[in-house]
């Protein structure tokens, strides 16, 4: 009964542990809602052409998740009162985004010319929204509150990033942010062209996570090595005579008797009835308790 | 007649163009020398067969010259080779290998006295102090903490970790990790013996206890929680192992255990062996960087097993008489697993003929895995 209300409490636990990992958003799935609208373009006369090599306003799609992700079936819109405005169709490959990738969309009215043919244009619009396949979940919504300028892209000044800003350079299908970076690698060695840094910081890391096991397993030890002595003494006690209750409190000794009785019996020596056994402990410097040392290679001659 | 013995003498200079006598340098020559040296080492010296027989052989594979473009060379897209060589590159191999470690390893020395996991954390020392070296040199920092991870002696981690970080130096580091922990049993012992006196090498320490199958359960469960959640990026390589040990330690799953300490990993290190010694062509092999890497690939050992002994020494000024840790077998926190262990029994025996280290030092032996995995998790994290 305790047992049932012990599990049971522990199944509240790991779903009370689950609801709150769930709501983070560490948990968040790399799917559909790792997109975002990274950059637009509402007044185009000289800027990027379509695949009919017309100006439109566009729209750049960016996957911020390191899996791909396929957009088809999703909605986009320039009203939010009609979340299903437009329908990215199913089923073409073009639609899946590959990881850290991106799609344009042009803003045309003219959806018979593809997929990435919109059935809205950009010039009066105030919001764009992302819609997940399901016509609900708004997965990224943009408010155009600031007045376009011609040929000037608007957009995130990272991929993905949270601040918006008119662009310097226009970037449809590619990298918002064509500043000049230094990997990580090269950031670090600015900082810290020795490696001294790293060697502080690395054997730190590296000594807190060994450090931890030592502490847990020190612990875990010691319980271990207690509940053994105590288990030790309780056999101990069993054997005093007068106090051995249990029948399967055997002890080494006994055990070892009726061992070689049987011994001496299947060999037909069950003539030797009166014999004495005497058990001693083997005392040796080193006991081979792990049959390792003899599982290894030779020694290099 | 006569157009069709020029047609024949053609096709025959033609054959003879595409023969890799024709096409042979200096440098295959070279390689090719290096790659016998490395299969007479094997042979006739033992020094780790299962590692310098298929990567021997793969260097001599990688150095017959061949004509370009007829899907032939590890390098080439679409050839054999060059199929298996994707096990490497993409880092498959690697975790696989660890897999099989885990199944066939028994922490039981480092669980009955944990202690001795500070050690493997110590000699990581060897990691860092080659990745301040190659900076100094020159190195690029990705180019850097790729080289550096020779000083953890774990081949698979070498191998996983330059993968990622500098793919072009791949064999290089791989040949020279190898080389150098075939070495070890040269390597180590002047260091021990010159860092240690005669009293320290005399410390008899308690025989370890005996282990739950408990408690070896959890620390399968918890070494690879504990260490994955400080270092994610080591996870490929910390998750495969710990998985593998539970495999072993869980007693239910014995067959998968016998599979990924057997078959599997034998099968890995052949391809990982023979593919990482094909990948040493000596167009892309015989470099300074080359040279550089292997020079300080003998620093971060001899780094490595000063940094294990020292700390061992450092330990022992805290510890109380009794429980004193016997400095020969700080050397043994550099992963190469069984073999600095060995050293460590070896170089005690030749002191005390009844001091056994060896399943003392396996202790540090495994910790300096788990160490190396988690240090190529902080490169990878820092510099990638």
């Amino acid at each position: 009964m305790i047992m049932q209300r012990k599990i049971k409490h522990l199944l509240y636990g790991i779903a009370v542990l689950l609801l709150v990992v769930a709501g983070t958003d560490l948990a968040k799935a790399q799917n559909a809602i790792d997109l975002r609208i990274n950059e637009i373009l509402v007044l185009n006369e000289s800027n990027y052409v379509d695949d009919f090599g017309m100006h439109n306003g566009w729209i750049e799609i960016f996957n911020s998740a390191y899996s791909p992700i396929n957009i088809g079936g999703c909605y986009l819109t320039d009203d939010l009162s009609n979340p299903t405005k437009y329908w990215i169709p199913i089923g073409d490959p073009a639609t899946i985004i590959p990881p850290r990738g991106y799609v344009v969309f042009y803003a045309d009215q003219r959806p018979a010319r593809g997929i990435f043919h919109l059935n809205f244009t950009l010039e009066n619009t105030e919001t764009i929204a992302l819609f997940d396949a399901n016509g609900r979940t708004k997965i990224d919504e943009l408010k155009i509150t600031q007045p376009q300028k011609v040929d000037v892209t608007y957009g995130r000044l990272t991929d993905g990033g949270e601040n918006w800003d008119f662009m310097e350079f226009s970037t449809p299908g590619a990298n918002n942010d064509h500043s000049r970076k230094a990997s990580a690698g090269e950031k670090f060695v600015q900082m810290d062209p020795y490696g001294i840094g790293m060697t502080m910081i690395a054997m730190f890391v590296v000594f807190s996570a060994l450090a931890l096991l030592y502490i847990i397993y020190k612990n875990i030890g010691l319980f271990f090595v207690q509940k053994a002595s105590k288990a030790a003494k309780k056999d101990l006690q069993a054997t005093i005579p007068g106090k051995h209750t249990k029948e399967e409190g055997m002890s080494g000794e006994v055990n070892a008797a009726i061992a070689m009785a049987l011994y001496l019996y299947q060999s037909e020596l069950h003539d030797e009835e009166n014999t004495v056994l005497t058990i001693r402990k083997v005392s040796r410097n080193y006991s081979p308790w792990s049959s390792k040392i003899y599982t290894l290679r030779k020694s290099p001659r | 007649m006569g157009t069709f013995f020029d047609f024949i003498i053609e096709h025959i200079s033609q054959f003879l163009q595409f023969t890799a006598f024709a096409n042979m340098t200096f440098g295959h020559v070279i390689m090719i020398c290096i790659g016998l040296v490395f299969i007479y080492l094997a042979i006739a010296k033992e020094f780790e067969p299962m590692l310098l027989i298929p990567i021997g052989f793969g260097i001599l594979v990688g150095n017959v010259a061949f004509a370009p473009g007829f899907k032939i060379g590890v390098y080439e897209t679409g050839s054999v080779l060059n199929y298996l060589y994707f096990g490497v590159l993409q880092g498959i191999y690697p975790p696989l290998i660890f897999l099989g470690i885990g199944a066939m390893t028994d922490f039981s020395a480092l669980i009955s006295n944990p202690k001795l996991i500070l050690i493997g954390a110590a000699a990581q020392l060897g990691i860092f102090g080659a990745y301040c070296i190659a900076l100094a040199l020159g190195f690029s920092p990705t180019e850097a903490g790729a080289i550096a991870i020779i000083g953890g002696a774990d081949g698979p981690t070498a191998i996983f970790l330059s993968s990622k970080l500098a793919p072009d130096l791949m064999g290089a580091i791989a040949i020279s990790a190898y080389s150098y922990m075939a070495l070890v049993p040269v390597i180590q012992p002047p260091i021990m013996r010159l860092l240690t006196n005669s009293k320290e090498r005399l410390i008899r320490m308690k025989p370890p206890r005996a282990v739950s199958k408990v408690e070896k359960i959890i620390f399968a469960i918890a070494g690879m929680l504990l260490t994955t959640f400080i270092v994610p990026s080591g996870l490929p390589l910390l998750g495969m192992l710990f998985f593998g040990n539970l495999l072993k330690e869980s007693g239910v799953t014995k067959r998968l255990a016998d599979t990924a300490k057997g078959p599997m990993i034998d099968i890995v290190t052949i391809l990982i062996g023979l593919t990482v010694g094909a990948s040493t062509q000596a167009t892309t092999f015989l470099t300074l960087k080359s040279v550089g890497i292997f020079a300080l690939g003998a620093g971060s050992f001899i780094i490595a097993t000063t940094g294990g002994v020292l700390f061992v020494k450092l330990l022992n000024v805290f510890l109380k008489e009794g429980r004193k840790i016997n400095p020969l077998i700080g050397n043994s926190g550099v992963s190469a697993v069984p073999d600095s262990a060995r050293v460590s029994q070896v170089v005690g025996l030749e002191y005390d003929k009844t001091n056994h280290l060896l399943m003392h030092a396996m202790g540090p032996n495994v910790a300096g895995v788990i160490g190396s995995a988690v240090a190529a998790g902080i490169l990878l994290s820092f510099l990638m």
